[in-house]
């Protein structure tokens, strides 16, 4: 389970943006992530909820927004909604992106 | 008192991604090929990387990372070459810090193994700065492996399909893997093996070897 670490990575930079607006409290994380990252929204938000406690950003809401990856034959370009591997033409088709996690913003009270 | 709301962007993978320029900066300086070698616990990763320094003229060096203990070291340092365990403690995977502690032990090998925590999930999110993925998986572990785990046989350059000699004691169906192997990642080489029995392990040391000369041709 890796989601531990993220939501660690999560606080850090949470709470540093935290420090340097001198909030009181963290009440919202927007975050942004990629539909490949193999991360589970629900065992994020527990692990966030555990790494929190006793800090500023304890109880705060992670709003979570998935992006697509883009997924595009690399022969005749062809531009796909769902991860396939070969295009209708028999070429390759190429995934770039889909697995990012970004925080997008941070909600804070100050 | 009052809420305001600021503005981020931060990518949270970021650091990892820049240990892993920094490890694959130090790996070309150092002309090294790095290969890591993923899949699942029992699969046979420290087996291969051992039977490979056995039979390769190369000066090989290996990462072993284990949530605990250091079982595959001893392994691994019993065939006279460079080798160190990590730790990860709690955590599943390695990711790029962790060989970026390590890694300056190695700059005199032609070749660093890494084999990466047994786990067919956690280790598809971090890049290591790595040449080469190897994903491993035995027919032990069921012929709906390959399709229950995509993402990692979708990042894989090389797919080994492990214990083949076994398929028949349990049932499983060799080409079944292989197929679901090809239908996730076409462009992978995928090795029916059997370490013990010595199947697919000269196809392997081939492939080794021509990502050696590769490597030396352009650096």
């Amino acid at each position: 389970m890796h989601e531990m670490s993220f939501a660690m990575a999560l606080l850090e930079n949470a709470l540093r943006i935290g420090e340097e607006k001198k909030a009181k409290r963290i009440s919202k994380i927007r975050i942004e992530i990629g539909e490949l990252l193999l991360i589970n929204p629900e065992q994020l938000r527990f692990c966030f909820e555990a790494v929190s406690k006793n800090t500023i950003a304890e109880n705060a809401e992670l709003e979570i927004e998935f992006t697509k990856a883009r997924v595009k034959c690399s022969i005749c370009g062809k531009e796909y909604d769902e991860i396939k591997n070969i295009c209708e033409c028999g070429g390759f088709i190429e995934v770039n992106g889909g697995k990012e996690m970004i925080i997008k913003k941070v909600e804070m009270e100050v | 008192m009052h809420k305001i709301e600021v503005d981020a962007k931060i990518d949270v993978l970021s650091l990892n991604k820049r240990y892993a320029k920094e490890n694959r900066e130090f790996f070309r300086k150092n002309n090294i090929l790095v290969i890591n070698v993923m899949g699942a616990i029992g699969s046979g990763k420290t087996l291969l990387i051992e039977k490979t320094i056995d039979s390769l003229g190369y000066k090989i060096g290996a990462i072993l990372g284990d949530v605990v203990c250091k079982a595959d070291y001893d392994r691994i340092s019993k065939h006279k070459v460079k080798a160190k365990a990590i730790n990860t403690g709690k955590e599943c995977h390695l990711d790029a810090h962790l060989i970026n502690h390590v890694i300056d032990e190695f700059d005199d090998v032609d070749i660093l193994f890494i084999e990466n925590v047994g786990n067919l999930i956690c280790p598809v999110d971090f890049d290591l700065g790595e040449d080469i993925r190897v994903v491993m998986v035995s027919v032990t572990e069921g012929d709906d492996v390959v399709a229950k785990h995509p993402e990692i046989f979708r990042i894989a350059d090389v797919i080994i399909i492990n214990k083949v000699g076994l398929a028949k004691f349990v049932g499983a169906n060799v080409e079944k893997m292989f197929n679901d192997a090809k239908d996730l990642n076409p462009k992978a080489k995928i090795i029916r093996m059997d370490l013990k029995e010595g199947i697919g392990f000269d196809e392997w040391l081939d492939l080794v070897n021509s990502y050696v000369s590769r490597h030396n041709r352009e650096g």
